[in-house]
């Protein structure tokens, strides 16, 4: 069998992928080019991420793959998974995603960077040599004798990258690469994959992020319900899109968000008495300091955003705030506003902020008893953000994500709370579903003149909907702003 | 380095303090027994030095003022404990020999048993896991099902027993009973075996169908590593990290067995002798043989705690939540 | 979330025939139940010996054949069936709320209290439960019942003590107990609504496990003559009588096999049945 060659297309004939008797991605004619990116944006289930593993022949067994592709001159029947397997490395590498889970905690870093060397067996020669290098180029000289659970995400992502481009592969499929990751670490990424397509390489990304499609320019196609709705050049179709699901996708952007409760500033007041109020607090996480000596308080109706990349400890200086977690020194006060149930929290996965084997109307019924809520309230604030009242016959489990976080919120609002404190709560879920979501959140939190503590790592969110923002970097690097200079403390 | 030396340390120190917690509990219990000896037992005692047909009240009283039941209880607590310390552990009331030889003696023929059905129950148990996780759901897997339901209704005196008459009574190629030679091992290290494949082929199944399963094996497999390194190098070792741990918890069932398995095929070993020194009230032979099988159960564990820290890098998650 | 990808990935496929197996475990197991609740009430006496009767083959009027004594294989079946169930079933019982309690109580309060239960559980599971049983069967004189009964329950409450205290400690530290926290709804509803529906399951698994141990650690003590004392119906100590006469009255010995064999079984399909739901 002949292997592709340097300066060979990749094209796509035709991909079906089928789980039973759905169709998860029906695509045809799609081309990838030396030096010319291509990005597959959609939201979860479009079918984006099988179609790369269709390229790849890494499917699970129960998805049934048809069709053909080509590279260069060479054609590879996508039905059959093991006519691609000594491509694998050499001319078609993946990365893949949460490169946390796709490092063998077992091992160290070098060892295992080094098996992707082409003919690698036990003792190679040039191998370790050649993964030290491999790491030193990408700036990891120190971690190559280190296990992967010491480092972070961002290291994590580029010993992925490191590993999975050593043997060479020109070809680099690349699997939602944004999960878990914050800007920075994502704009490193974006950097070396830009880097290989210069290099010649052909790349193909599949993402939700918008940001990332941008900066990696070249083409984009957009996904849903498994079939491609538009393509075309990254400034096109990312600026003046014909679809209406493409337009919709993009206003879903926080940057362009335009809803009610962001117009005007709520008038606070400055001189009221704040509902939290930290004094001087500090926490480490084992010997490493988390943060150090913060001050702030949270008055009536302010929003505050805590913001940071991942491990800076914002969640934990959110519930340091809220006393569900003890701190070193300072202290924490609550006034007596908050006093009764009155501090309410949004959890990233609301999931787990429910009892799972219970219904959710059993568990809403304890809630409404013990806050005394009124008849009708339930259901009124259910209908305001658009469930139907027998959703709450189900358990947690057999709601969706969006669908969960929304009676979280529900949830939240029955005992009339003072502060919300929305911890990554939009983080997990589509941007048109994380729109809609915090709408929905901040109707509420306008409606009840209640004050929000939003953790979030995505700064452009922290802005659209927040009026204070924290950023946390290193521990003794805690940044307090404004844009309103009244309120800072 | 620093950090693993210290998890090491830090295994060592709760295995230590597990170990004197059981010995605590089995010479409260042991004392207890002592103490609360009902009077036909010393005559039992004596019985089973002298004979039943030799025995007298004499004899029983003398019993009783050697194992000091006349003296108050926290003297006899305080003079067990110092001996214990001491490990001086007196002398069987039957034999009158030292009980530390004798013990010595059952304790090589415990881990002459222990060890071949061991390697027995995971060449046996891990090859069937192997075979079972090629295609879960597949034949192989539901026969490997089959196998471990039945291996964990049947006890293994039951097994014992079948065995016994399948190849000793009617087929006659080995002996039921003996001690020493290599033949009289066989059916009791059959007997004990089998039932410990059961948990070594279910462990192994899940972890081997969980491991290639999982996000870094595909990885291993699309950087171009051929299979057969894949294999060796991301699965058997972390599959070895699930397994491992579990063959803490064969140690007690394979001490359960053994005291059965001892018992059945008259095999000289601390079951045996366990079991013995109940039946005839042999209280520092009793007091001995339970004392070293529980804290062999600390020693394997022990050395489970070693083993899975040198193949998983990754710092013990606090076994307290809270 | 997870694309549809990884969650197709996620599900191992498993025997399918599942709720089938369940019900022919809880037919079977009602069965056995019926046999030893009915049986000793109708049947003859299992202790009235017949000499004349010795090693009888089975016949109309007594189903399974006579013994070594003479005695009725079928009346000693059912008392023996009866006492493993019912000492069995006690013995858990008891291990359960014991280890349950403990459980509960040590992951809730933490501190002082988890330590102490912990060292209590860590020296108990070094101790296998068959050497527990026989020092505590060795307490008392031979053969009695409630040092069976102690001892068992003793052998058994850490397995329920580890398990509920690490679950517990994993639900009482999850959101959903911290949001009940700041709903202020109670310690009422985090035992009702989050620790029981979750440790219930759990429970059932451990318990049918439990009869299991239970039964056969029976058997076996009477089979090593250190449990129960002849002439007893029990299991273990029928199978040890029978077995010197297995070929010339093989009903005496497959009898009590055959019980002991489906009391197991039943009780090990049902807890797979509620491991897989």
């Amino acid at each position: 069998m002949t292997d592709p060659r340097p300066g060979d297309d990749l094209v796509i004939h035709h991909a079906v992928v089928q789980h039973g008797t759905t169709t998860l991605a029906d695509v045809s004619d799609i081309r990838l080019e030396p030096g010319r990116p291509l990005t597959i944006i959609g939201e979860s289930g479009s079918g984006k991420s099988v179609l790369a593993h269709a390229v790849m022949g890494t499917l699970p067994p129960e998805l049934v793959a048809r069709g053909s592709m080509t590279i260069g001159a060479v054609p590879f029947d996508l039905a059959d998974p093991t006519g691609r397997r000594h491509l694998w490395g050499r001319s078609l590498a993946l990365l893949p995603q949460e490169p946390a889970l796709a490092l063998d905690p077992t091992l160290r870093v070098r060892a295992q960077v080094a098996e992707g060397v082409a003919g690698w067996r036990p003792r190679h020669p040039d191998a370790s040599r050649m993964a030290d290098e491999r790491l030193a180029r990408l700036g990891l000289t120190e971690v190559g004798g280190s296990y992967p659970h010491t480092l972070s995400g961002g290291m994590a992502q580029r010993v992925a990258y490191a590993a999975a481009t050593i043997g060479g592969a020109r070809i680099l499929v690349v699997d939602e690469p944004s999960k878990g990751l914050d800007r920075h670490s994502l704009d490193r990424l974006a950097d070396l994959l830009s880097a290989h397509v210069r290099e010649g390489g052909l790349l193909l990304t599949i993402t939700h992020d918008l940001e990332l499609a941008r900066r990696l320019g070249g083409d984009v196609m957009v996904m849903r319900e498994a079939a491609v709705l538009e393509s075309g050049s990254a400034e096109r179709v990312l600026t003046a899109p014909q679809h209406a699901y493409t337009r919709a996708l993009l206003a879903a952007e926080p940057s362009r968000w335009d809803f009610p409760w962001m117009r005007g500033v709520a008038a606070t007041d400055a001189a009221a008495e704040p509902l939290v109020a930290a004094e001087s607090i500090t926490k480490s996480y084992g010997a490493a300091p988390l943060f150090e000596d913060v001050s702030l308080q949270v008055r009536p109706g302010e929003r505050w955003a805590l913001t940071g990349p991942s491990g800076a400890g914002k969640t934990t200086l959110g519930n340091a705030l809220l006393r569900l977690t003890s701190v070193d020194s300072g202290s924490v006060a609550h006034s007596r506003a908050t006093a009764g149930g009155r501090l309410q929290k949004l959890y990233q996965d609301p999931g787990h902020s429910f009892p799972r084997r219970v219904r959710l109307e059993t568990a809403m019924g304890d809630v409404v008893r013990r806050h005394g809520v009124e008849a009708g309230r339930v259901g009124s604030l259910l209908e305001k953000v658009g469930l139907p009242h027998e959703i709450l016959r189900r358990r947690p489990g057999q709601v969706s994500g969006g669908e969960l976080q929304r009676i979280a919120i529900v949830r939240a609002m029955l005992p009339r709370p003072a502060l919300i404190f929305a911890d990554e709560a939009t983080s997990r879920l589509d941007l048109a579903t994380q729109a809609t979501t915090m709408d929905i959140l901040m109707t509420e939190v306008e409606d009840n003149g209640c004050a929000l503590l939003l953790v979030t790592h995505d700064t452009a969110l922290a802005r659209a909907v927040t009026h204070h923002q924290v950023r946390l970097g290193s521990p003794d690097d805690v940044d307090i702003r404004s844009e309103d200079p009244v309120a800072v403390s | 380095m620093t950090p693993r030396g210290a998890a090491y340390a830090g295994v060592l120190a709760r295995r230590a303090a597990q170990g004197v917690g059981v010995a605590g509990l089995v010479s409260v219990l042991c004392f207890l027994i002592v103490h609360r000896l009902p009077g036909d037992a010393a005559y039992r005692i004596a019985a089973g030095r002298y004979g039943y047909d030799l025995v007298d009240e004499e004899a029983a009283a003398s019993v009783r003022a050697e194992l000091g039941l006349d003296r108050p209880a926290w003297q006899q607590l305080g003079d067990w404990v110092l001996d214990l310390v001491q490990l001086d552990l007196g002398r069987s009331l039957v034999t009158s020999r030292p009980v530390a030889e004798e013990v010595g003696y059952y304790l090589v023929g415990t881990l002459q048993l222990a060890a071949v059905a061991l390697v027995l129950a995971f060449v046996l148990g891990a090859g069937m896991g192997v075979a079972a996780a090629r295609r879960p759901g597949g034949l192989v897997d539901r026969l490997a099902t089959g196998w471990v339901a039945s291996v964990r209704a049947v006890p293994p005196f039951l097994l014992g027993l079948m065995l016994v008459v399948v190849f000793s009574a009617q087929l006659g190629l080995l002996p039921a009973v003996g001690h020493g030679d290599a033949a009289s091992l066989v059916l009791p290290a059959l007997t004990l075996g089998p039932g410990l494949s059961g948990l070594v082929a279910r462990i192994t199944r899940d972890a081997v169908v969980e491991v290639r399963a999982s996000e870094y094996v595909q990885f291993a497999h699309t950087k171009g590593l051929a299979e057969r390194w894949v294999v060796l190098r991301h699965v058997v070792r972390n599959a070895a990290v699930v397994l491992v741990p579990y063959l803490g918890v064969q140690a007690v069932i394979l001490i359960e067995g053994v005291v059965v398995v001892e018992s059945l095929f008259a095999w000289q070993g601390l079951g045996h002798a366990l079991v013995h020194a109940v039946f005839w009230r042999d209280v520092p032979v009793l007091q001995a043989t339970a004392l070293v099988l529980a804290l062999l159960i600390v020693v394997v564990n022990t050395a489970v705690d070693v083993l899975v820290l040198w193949l998983d890098p990754r710092p013990r998650r606090l076994e307290a939540t809270r | 979330m997870t694309t549809p990808l990884l969650e197709a990935t996620a599900t191992i496929p498993t025997g399918r025939r599942r709720p089938l197996a369940r019900r022919a475990a809880l037919l079977g197991l009602s069965l056995l139940a019926a046999f030893a609740i009915v049986g000793p009430l109708l049947l003859a006496d299992p202790s009235a010996q017949d000499l004349s009767r010795f090693l009888e083959a089975p016949s109309a009027s007594e189903p399974l054949g006579r013994d070594d004594y003479g005695r009725s294989v079928l009346a000693r079946l059912a008392h023996a069936t009866r006492l493993s169930l019912a000492l069995s079933a006690l013995c858990v019982a008891t291990a359960l709320l014991l280890g349950t309690v403990a459980g509960i109580l040590s992951a809730w309060f933490g501190g002082w209290i988890d330590a102490v239960l912990r060292a209590v559980s860590e020296a108990f599971v070094a101790v296998p439960a068959l050497l527990v049983v026989l020092l505590v069967s060795a307490l008392a004189s031979g053969g009695s019942l409630w040092a069976l009964y102690l001892g068992l329950a003793l052998a058994q409450w850490v397995e329920y003590f580890r398990v509920v205290r690490a679950r517990s400690g994993l639900v009482l530290g999850s959101p959903a107990v911290e949001a009940a926290g700041l709903l202020e709804l109670g310690p009422a509803h985090v035992v009702r609504r989050h620790l029981w529906p979750d440790l219930r399951p759990l429970l059932g698994t451990l318990a049918a496990l439990g009869m299991v141990t239970s039964i056969l650690a029976m058997s076996t003590l009477g089979f090593v003559k250190v449990g129960l004392q002849p002439p007893r119906a029990e299991l273990g100590l029928m199978i040890t009588e029978s077995f010197p006469f297995y070929d010339v009255a093989p009903w005496m010995s497959l009898a009590p096999i055959a019980v002991l064999f489906l009391l197991t079984v039943c009780f090990l399909a049902l807890r797979d049945s509620k491991e897989r739901s």
